[in-house]
């Protein structure tokens, strides 16, 4: 071996680019492995084939079809992501490469990139399932600017919620059960927001001012401020 | 040479109510290279882990200053490369990708050529393009050296450096040793003489 220091040059990393290289590294590593993407996508697919099938033999009243699509969409969505978004943070403590990112990462940075990836997999999902729904159940939509606004948002709102109870969960015994239940009181208030949304986009109802999309950007917000501030402490021992 | 230096305040561990060590103090300086030695169990991983604020301790302290001026606790990882059997590195990815994973996220400027050279001082050369998963446990034990030394870390901490390693990694890690001297800090945990050998001081936690 040759003597003296290494050739690399220590220059200064921002958390930006810091979240973008856990980001990008995520992404290759769940290109080969499909570790979360398979337990998402099996779960979404299989459960919006058995509820338009389940529903369509059934005469739902016209009134009634808005809100009950929108809750069956986000059952679908929300309950997809749980099954596999723990995962970002749960495959590092299995494969024993937490400590490593702990010592090369800033705490924010390492949330920021695991948020990142989480929102890959739900625009992702929201891409394949949504369309698919509207298309297997005939979901008439009045307001579609507002309904996607509204799928967005939310999706947002679901992978910053996920992403921090991930972070929680991963170095327990019982991650699965935890992570379902220390989500979904989390999720809760943004999924009445976004049925009721995606109700009222399907209605055509008088949507001014879009409450709801901004009920669900300003959860946005304070759950990866929140996050920011509480995910070192969650990250240390 | 930047004057880096370690001092550890009568660090005490406890898991639960057993006491797995007390009282340890020390003081490094660059140049220095420390032995912790001691019985299975007796703590020694979990000291460096202490030191590299992976684990907090039970009582006391762990400083890491440059000319007499304190790093914070948040910041002094980024002075500090770990080797440990615990400490895995990405199985999905290739050699070479694993070390531009932690290039990017040490802020280290590192192009494909400067991780080619890192890879050829640990006899990595032929195997920079193959997964991780398909690596020995001596190929891990290397591409983990030159993880830990990327960004050229004033404190290098050690635990078991020559484990599964044959000659001529052991070899390795005795040049890697020699080069710290130059400009850093070093922290072994062993119970290997060979590697206790390279110490200028021995702290023994069984005692």
């Amino acid at each position: 071996m040759k003597s003296g220091r290494w050739t690399t040059q220590t220059g200064s990393s921002t958390y930006l680019s810091e979240a973008i290289a856990i980001w990008a590294r995520d992404l290759r590593s769940e290109f080969r492995t499909r570790y979360a993407v398979n337990a998402i996508l099996m779960f979404a697919l299989t459960t919006l084939i058995a509820v338009s099938f389940s529903i369509g033999s059934f005469r739902i009243a016209e009134a009634e079809k808005p809100f009950l699509y929108a809750v069956l969409l986000w059952i679908i969505l929300v309950f997809s992501a749980l099954s596999g978004l723990s995962r970002s943070f749960v495959k590092e403590e299995e494969a024993g490469t937490m400590d490593v990112l702990r010592l090369s990462a800033r705490p924010q940075a390492v949330f920021l990139g695991k948020l990142f990836f989480n929102l890959t997999l739900l625009g992702a999902l929201e891409i394949i399932i949504v369309p698919s729904f509207i298309l297997l159940m005939k979901y008439e939509i009045e307001l579609p600017g507002f309904f996607a606004a509204m799928v967005i948002s939310a999706g947002l709102g679901l992978g910053a919620g996920t992403t921090i109870v991930a972070a929680m969960i991963a170095q327990a015994s019982a991650r699965g059960a935890l992570f379902s239940a220390l989500s979904f009181p989390l999720l809760l208030p943004l999924m009445i927001t976004a049925i009721k949304g995606c109700e009222r986009a399907a209605i055509g109802m008088n949507t001014t001012g879009w409450p709801e999309v901004r009920i669900a950007v300003a959860y946005v917000v304070i759950m990866i401020i929140m996050s920011l501030f509480l995910f070192p402490l969650i990250w240390e021992e | 040479m930047i004057m880096y230096s370690l001092k550890v305040n009568e660090i005490c561990k406890y898991y639960s109510t057993t006491l797995l060590f007390r009282d340890i103090s020390f003081e490094l300086r660059p140049g220095e290279v420390l032995a912790i030695t001691g019985w299975n169990g007796s703590g020694k991983s979990t000291l460096l882990r202490i030191i590299a604020g992976l684990v907090r301790p039970s009582a006391g302290r762990v400083e890491m200053h440059v000319k007499d001026e304190a790093i914070p606790k948040e910041s002094r990882r980024r002075f500090i490369g770990m080797v440990a059997p615990a400490l895995s590195l990405y199985d999905e990815l290739t050699a070479l990708e694993n070390m531009e994973f932690f290039c990017k996220v040490r802020g280290v400027s590192c192009h494909r050529q400067d991780c080619l050279d890192m890879m050829d001082r640990v006899g990595l050369t032929e195997h920079v393009d193959k997964m991780c998963r398909n690596f020995s446990s001596g190929m891990k034990q290397r591409l983990k050296l030159v993880q830990a030394l990327i960004h050229n870390p004033p404190l290098l901490l050690l635990d078991e450096p020559g484990c599964n390693l044959d000659s001529k990694g052991i070899k390795i890690v005795e040049e890697i040793t020699l080069n710290q001297r130059q400009f850093g800090m070093t922290v072994i945990a062993s119970n290997e003489k060979r590697e206790v050998d390279y110490a200028d001081r021995i702290i023994n936690l069984s005692e």
